[in-house]
């Protein structure tokens, strides 16, 4: 106990410390609240800012991560860390749309500039507790109707399609969806089955084989990220079908030659190495005596596909 | 075997038991049942393709089940079996892309490497927990994150992809419908079945589920028999990852999360007890098809994901209970 005592005033004393020297050094300070780095989307988006900061020089970043996609515990944490050394600004991803509106809150008041961006607090919450904030960040929902429009325009009126979903309750699962049942809607789809199966290539690889087999007439898949667009196309692959169209969204590497092949007809690119590293850029801005960010500013997405 | 210490001998009795037959040919019931259900009730059900999918299906659960059924049977559990898988897959990922090598090499290379990470975790979750007689579910507990955290630093959190053509036909490779990697993991329920029952080191896992003192003054080595049943486990989790691999034609660090608790399900629903000494791998066996068989069978009746994950969990308890019936039923 004794033990663990030291370690805690040892560990207190170096935040001091080096918070004394942020304040010698003239240059802000940006702390960036990620979500999890297990997930590589926000690996890369890490990578992206820190290079970021070595390009541009004139700030020192601040980077906190998490250990998986629902631990808002740690968010809110790095959040009280943050306040506590006094940092210009706070960029995060938040982990929970509602959960993370409060601390945020307290960001606010003690005069730091806040920037949130990936994923839209609640609006709700926000009027709530009286915050008033912008989103940085991609218009999800868009996206995915990018793609599903891509596969809609191939298949024409009455197209059989399946839709595999991310995690139940994430907001960006949630707009995903919303936007390919856009889709579905706009081209006059059949829209046959919808399930999750929560981010990941194994499942989708099981549950879109059982789809199959229940719907063996279907024409298109619309997957809610590319991890699971893979486990589909590994499942047609093994089902020997070649007459099924699908896309994805995120646009990671291991999809390139699957696009380039035709094994998948579109994913979308939202520019996730530069995301965070944008909303430093319209942080710093603040800082730096701009005017303050309102509503959401949009940030580029584009569809992927052979041509 | 000259071996007739008593819980050797107690063990063995129970093997041939009418009672034995009986547990798992209740299981067997549950299954047909199960099976004949959604054979009335689903068009597509028995199809000989629904069928290669659900044998592929179980595959990787039977697989890590297998190596678990030796752990719960000392009475232990092992929490660490999906991100161990998830470990020796990048291991064996980073294996078979690298550069210089030939296609056959890389592959044996890869599958070495994936058998070794799952073997090296598995001997340190024996030793640690055997040694200070610790809670096993603590120390893998552990494990679970020593594993994912050393899964997603060594792959910087990128899906590896991109692995020799042989390796991927290995993954979809089929003997009469049946899929080989399916057969993979019936020869090691077989093998399993094999040490379990005929060979020292099986009776007397049971024997340390029963009573690990009487093993311990009969003067067996029982800290190298649970080392032996943990190392069997990290072994079984090292050959799922290669599955895994071969079947979906890349390596996530983030493979089989919550895997663990699927595979425990399996060897519960299979009639071992939790609290050890009893139970078999043919039990999980069919376990891992009840299990298999629900998940797939309930997407094709079209009942949402919501409701399919409450009806597993209904199976769970259902067999948590029958398993307390059976333990009262022995004990008399």
């Amino acid at each position: 106990m004794k033990l663990f005592k030291l370690a805690a005033a040892a560990a207190t004393g170096i935040a001091l410390l080096s918070g004394t020297a942020f304040a010698q050094d003239d240059k802000p300070v940006v702390g960036l609240v990620m979500k999890s780095l297990a997930n590589e989307f926000f690996q890369n988006m890490l990578e992206g800012a820190k290079e970021h900061e070595k390009a541009r020089g004139d700030y020192e970043l601040k980077a906190v991560g998490m250990q998986n996609e629902t631990d808002f515990e740690s968010q809110i944490n790095a959040v009280d860390t943050f306040i506590t050394q006094g940092v210009d600004a706070i960029v995060i991803a938040p982990a929970d749309s509602r959960a993370m509106v409060r601390p945020l809150k307290k960001a606010i008041e003690a005069g730091i500039v806040v920037v949130n961006f990936d994923v839209a607090l609640d609006e709700e919450a926000k009027k709530e507790q009286g915050v008033e904030l912008a989103f940085v960040g991609p218009d999800n929902r868009g996206g995915a109707e990018m793609a599903g429009d891509a596969l809609g325009s191939k298949l024409g009126e009455g197209g059989k399609v399946v839709i595999i979903e991310g995690n139940p309750g994430a907001d960006n699962a949630t707009q995903r969806r919303l936007g390919f049942e856009d889709s579905v809607a706009e081209y006059k789809l059949d829209l046959l089955d919808s399930r999750t199966a929560h981010w990941e290539t194994e499942e989708a690889n099981t549950v879109f084989s059982n789809m199959l087999t229940a719907n063996p007439d279907v024409q298109g898949v619309m997957a809610a990220n590319d991890s699971m667009a893979i486990g589909v196309v590994k499942a047609l692959e093994s089902a020997g079908r070649d007459d099924i169209l699908v896309v994805g969204f995120d646009n990671i590497p291991a999809v390139g030659p699957m696009i380039e092949d035709g094994r998948m007809l579109a994913t979308v690119d939202q520019f996730g190495t530069d995301m965070a590293a944008n909303a430093i850029d319209l942080a710093l801005e603040v800082v730096a005596g701009g005017p303050a960010l309102e509503g959401w500013v949009k940030t580029p997405i584009e569809l992927v596909t052979a041509e | 075997m000259t071996d007739t210490t008593n819980p050797t001998h107690a063990a063995r009795a129970h093997r041939f038991s009418l009672r034995s037959i009986l547990n798992n040919a209740g299981i067997g019931l549950a299954l047909l049942a199960i099976i004949l259900f959604f054979s009335v009730f689903t068009e597509h059900f028995l199809t000989s393709n629904n069928i290669t999918n659900i044998l592929t299906q179980i595959t990787i659960n039977l697989i890590l089940a297998v190596g678990m059924t030796f752990v719960i049977l000392i009475g232990g559990i092992d929490l660490s079996v999906g991100s161990v898988m998830a470990l020796a897959a990048v291991v064996a990922g980073k294996a078979i892309t690298m550069p210089g090598l030939g296609d056959g090499e890389a592959i044996i290379l890869a599958i070495l490497a994936g058998m070794l990470a799952g073997v090296v975790c598995g001997i340190f979750n024996g030793v640690v927990s055997a040694f200070w007689a610790l809670p096993s579910f603590i120390i893998t507990l552990g494990m679970l994150n020593i594993a994912r955290g050393a899964a997603l630093h060594i792959s910087d959190a990128q899906t590896i992809y991109s692995f020799p053509f042989a390796f991927e036909e290995f993954g979809s490779a089929m003997i009469y419908g049946i899929p080989i990697v399916f057969l993979v993991a019936l020869a090691m329920v077989v093998v399993a079945w094999f040490i379990l029952n005929f060979t020292v080191f099986g009776r007397l896992i049971y024997g340390i589920g029963n009573n690990e003192e009487a093993v311990r003054l009969a003067g067996h080595p029982v800290f190298w028999y649970k080392v032996g049943a943990f190392t069997i486990c990290g072994l079984c989790a090292g050959i799922a990852a290669i599955i895994y691999m071969a079947r979906l034609n890349i390596a996530s660090p983030i493979a089989g999360i919550a895997f663990e608790l699927n595979a425990i399900a399996a060897v519960i629903i299979g009639g071992t007890s939790l609290s050890g000494g009893r139970g078999s791998v043919i039990g999980t066996l069919l376990g891992a098809f009840i299990i298999g068989v629900l998940a797939n069978g309930l997407i094709l009746i079209g009942l949402n994901d919501f409701m399919r994950q409450m009806i597993t969990g209904v199976v769970i308890i259902i067999a948590v209970i029958l398993d307390y019936y059976r333990a009262k039923y022995a004990s008399k």
